[in-house]
């Protein structure tokens, strides 16, 4: 068969009614507990795993991959309207995209992440169907050492996220460093920084962190500034983006479609990663990258359509080599076991109709959420017209319970509050939150990545110039440290800061 | 009321409704299942497939309570800490239960937790790529005695089951090979596809619900075949002397009534049996492997013993 045949294969699976109807409960469902901050679509769909026994295979495995890609645009609602990134791929979202909300321009910002993360599905599910099987040997080449490079490069490139002083940004990627490192040793099954408290044995969540530095230190500033009134908005000039929204935004969402098609194949952190990358690398090509931070729809539109793209491709080392590469997708594997079909390439060829259906109703489902979404942005919006004492209490409460349930437990609560409090703090400080996360994410991934790699290479770590990925991702480092020392870079830095401040 | 005073009544209060709950047990109150693991975990969702079973069976409802962290203990020190009237269960991992009363400060008494049934056991295996030059445990030694240190073995991190396994290995042939700790089986997987590492350790489960074209397996870590791998040989007839593998079941606090335990053991016998339960169980690759409570207790001690002389290996290598 060729390629227009089995895509016309899948369609035909994916639009019978049925298949159409829990593809559309999948994403609405999905964009529901996306919203809700803490509760994630991985504990969702376990709970809903057992169901999927009862439904034909392909409406069940079509119905979870809704809630995964429908909570992947609802995450990005709270991020923008009320600063709570309800997934880590979200983080970046609330840097500009709450400050546009600030601005009266929410129904803008909505509206390019919910058009932008509709692109970068649509090219990334074709992707899955025209290179799927190409791009999974991409994922296996990386191995532990590209990882380590990887993540250098990353971590350097997370000081570009601040837009305050270099030093300070360092600070906090060292403090995230140190959060990631708290919990059991993997390699010795030594207590790090746990202080004997059990529930620390497996680190901290970064729910927990996202949602007590972002969230409650929020909530806590706008009481100080304003009492119990809250914040005062800017009106609400329009619901739709400009015209000139969407002429700086294109670029960015094509140029965060790559970034995130590509490191959605990773396993472990790829569409975090993948949101980061774009976002720091759209402040570098901007022609102004003073004003990332204060509310610029390209950096919006570049993190939602990466997150967006690696939600979708991290669907192909399952689909085509039968490995999940996150939690998420090991729920997705459990979906296919339970009707007893192993994906791999043999599904490929023995059941088409399974892999091109899923990759069709993807496609479908992404057209959905736009068509659910659009007309909804006039609802999110109204929220925040809601009176702050009522707003808030209603934020806090599910805050609550969203951390609470990830574990039951209360101490993750409490802990939460703590990172408020620090979160708080931060701002006094000056201090940006988000190359902490940052550090939090990549540190444990550097850290293990690198232990691997010297444990294989028996101490001999010339592997990280031999491997051609590596060396480039060293190399880039490079330049990147290089372009940060010189002084000329320097300068240009210092005065986009003052700009600031004025 | 003084404080003492409703303090007292509370606890009569508790002692009568607890007393009450005991003789109409199991039917006016939901027995929450509480899972030492993330849902969507192995154990999460066996337990998920069963509760339905055990909820035909008891006439009772079966919520399921996720308590993840410290490989269990989160979850077994909940369990000790619930009231003893058969209204809460909990899984129950091996080695992970074991090998954590090895030189490890618990939060709670192991004595205190009495297993109430075994659901399933899953040998330990060793796989390698399919296009690798080893067809068998012998040509990997043969490999490894020539180069120490060369061959490297992904495992999920120390004193897992695919650590102690290859701790076993190394001590049974003279060999000497590199534990390479991965955040998970899948992250393991995939480095071994992608040629990072020579060889992983899995569970035949793992083994059975991945694409068999891409990898080889070989041997596993049991007494006898599991069902799932009929035509593996086992790492005792090829001459080595490892032996590891998973067990999965429930458990509850020792001083839950007799009659209870009984009860609910019997109660997933009876849904091991259940053909319908049997097809799902095939579905996931799940290796049934019933064992009443008493009998997998009495197992216990032995495997604790192996485990030990096992993580003295490890302290001998720090």
């Amino acid at each position: 068969m060729t390629f227009i045949d089995l895509l016309m294969l899948g369609f035909s699976e994916a639009i019978t009614p049925a298949n159409l109807a829990f593809c559309l409960l999948g994403a609405l469902l999905g964009t529901l507990i996306g919203v809700l901050p803490g509760i994630g679509p991985t504990a969702t769909i376990a709970v809903l795993l057992p169901i999927t026994f009862f439904l034909p295979p392909l409406a069940g495995i079509i119905m979870l991959a809704g809630i995964y890609y429908g909570a992947q645009y609802g995450g990005s609602t709270t991020a923008i309207l009320v600063n709570l990134p309800g997934e880590a791929s979200a983080v970046v979202t609330t840097l500009d995209g709450y400050q546009m909300a600030r601005q009266g321009r929410a129904g803008a910002a909505l509206a390019v992440a919910a058009l932008g993360s509709f692109f970068a599905g649509t090219v990334a599910t074709f992707a899955i169907a025209v290179a799927g099987p190409m791009l999974s040997g991409f994922a296996l080449s990386f191995g532990p050492a590209e990882y380590v490079s990887l993540m250098v490069f990353g971590l350097l490139a997370a000081t570009i996220l601040a837009s305050g002083p270099v030093l300070k940004a360092i600070g906090m990627i060292l403090i995230g460093l140190l959060l990631g490192m708290v919990g059991t040793d993997q390699a010795t099954g030594a207590e790090r920084l746990t202080f004997g408290a059990i529930e620390l044995f497996d680190g901290i969540d970064f729910i927990v962190i996202a949602i007590g530095i972002f969230g409650f230190s929020e909530i806590i500033a706008n009481l100080e500034r304003s009492g119990s009134e809250g914040v005062k908005l800017a009106p609400l000039s329009r619901l739709w983006p400009t015209r000139d929204d969407f002429r700086n935004s294109w670029g960015a969402v094509l140029r965060g479609t790559a970034i995130g098609t590509l490191l959605g194949l990773l396993p472990g952190g790829g569409a975090t990663l993948a949101s980061f990358s774009a976002y720091s690398l759209e402040k570098k090509v901007s022609k102004h990258p003073e004003k990332f931070g204060t509310g610029v729809v390209e950096g919006v539109a570049s993190p939602e359509a990466a997150n967006n793209a690696a939600a979708q491709s991290s669907f192909i080392p399952l689909l085509t080599l039968g490995i999940p590469s996150n939690n998420m997708m090991a729920m997705m594997l459990s979906a296919f076991m339970i009707h007893g079909i192993t994906p791999g390439p043999t599904v490929l060829t023995t059941q088409p109709e399974i892999f091109w259906g899923l990759v069709a109703s993807m496609w479908i489902g992404n057209l959905l959420l736009v068509v659910i979404n659009l007309p909804m942005i006039g609802l999110w919006v109204k929220l925040l017209t809601v009176p702050y004492r009522l707003l808030y209490p209603a934020i806090l409460l599910f805050c609550c319970i969203g951390v609470y349930s990830m574990n039951n437990r209360i101490f993750d609560v409490i802990l939460a509050a703590g990172f408020g409090l620090l979160g708080y703090a931060f701002r006094k400080a000056r201090c940006e939150p988000g190359p902490l996360l940052l550090g939090f994410v990549l540190g444990p991934l550097l850290e293990s990545n690198l232990r691997r790699t010297l444990l294989i290479e028996q101490g001999d770590p010339s592997i990280f110039i031999e491997r051609p990925i590596s060396l480039t991702m060293l190399v880039a480092t490079v330049i990147l440290l290089g372009l940060m020392i010189l002084p000329s870079f320097r300068r240009t830095r210092q005065e986009a800061f003052q700009e600031e401040e004025a | 009321m003084t404080i003492t005073k409703s303090a007292a009544l509370a606890a009569i209060l508790t002692t009568t409704a607890a007393g009450a709950a005991l003789a109409d047990w199991p039917a006016d109150r939901p027995i929450e299942m509480i899972v030492a693991f993330a849902p969507g975990g192995g154990t999460d969702i066996m337990l998920r497939t069963l509760a339905p079973f055990l909820e035909a069976e008891l006439d009772a409802q079966f919520p399921v309570l996720n308590r993840p962290g410290a490989s269990g203990e989160i979850a077994y020190t909940a369990l000790s800490q619930a009231r003893p009237d058969g209204y809460t269960v909990s899984s129950l991992n091996t080695p992970g239960f074991l090998t954590m009363q090895i030189g490890r400060t618990l939060r709670y008494d192991p004595a205190d937790i009495c297993p109430i049934a075994r659901i399933v056991e899953d040998p330990g295996t060793f796989i390698v790529q399919a296009g690798s030059g080893y067809q068998t445990l012998a040509d990997l030694v043969a490999f490894a005695k020539e180069n120490p240190g060369a061959v490297s073995v992904g495992t999920t991190g120390v004193g897992t089951d695919e650590h102690l396994a290859m701790l076993q290995l190394e001590q049974a042939a003279g060999i000497d090979l590199t534990a390479v700790p991965f955040g998970g089986a899948n992250e393991a997987k995939t480095a071994l596809l992608g040629g990072h590492v020579a060889m992983i350790g899995l569970n035949v489960g793992e083994y059975a619900t991945s694409d068999r074209n891409a990898f080889r397996a070989l041997a596993q870590f049991a007494d006898e075949r599991s069902i799932l791998a009929p035509d593996l040989p086992t790492a005792q007839e090829q001459g080595f002397d490892v032996m590891m593998s998973s067990e999965r079941g429930l458990a509850a606090r020792c001083d839950v009534p007799e009659d209870v335990r009984a009860k609910l053991a019997a109660a997933v016998d009876a849904a091991l049996a259940d053909p319908e339960f049997q097809e799902k169980a095939k579905q996931q690759a799940l290796p049934l492997s019933f064992k009443s409570g008493t009998d997998w207790q009495a197992d216990m001690p032995v495997r604790l013993a192996r485990y030990t002389e096992i993580f003295k290996l490890i302290e001998a290598g720090q």
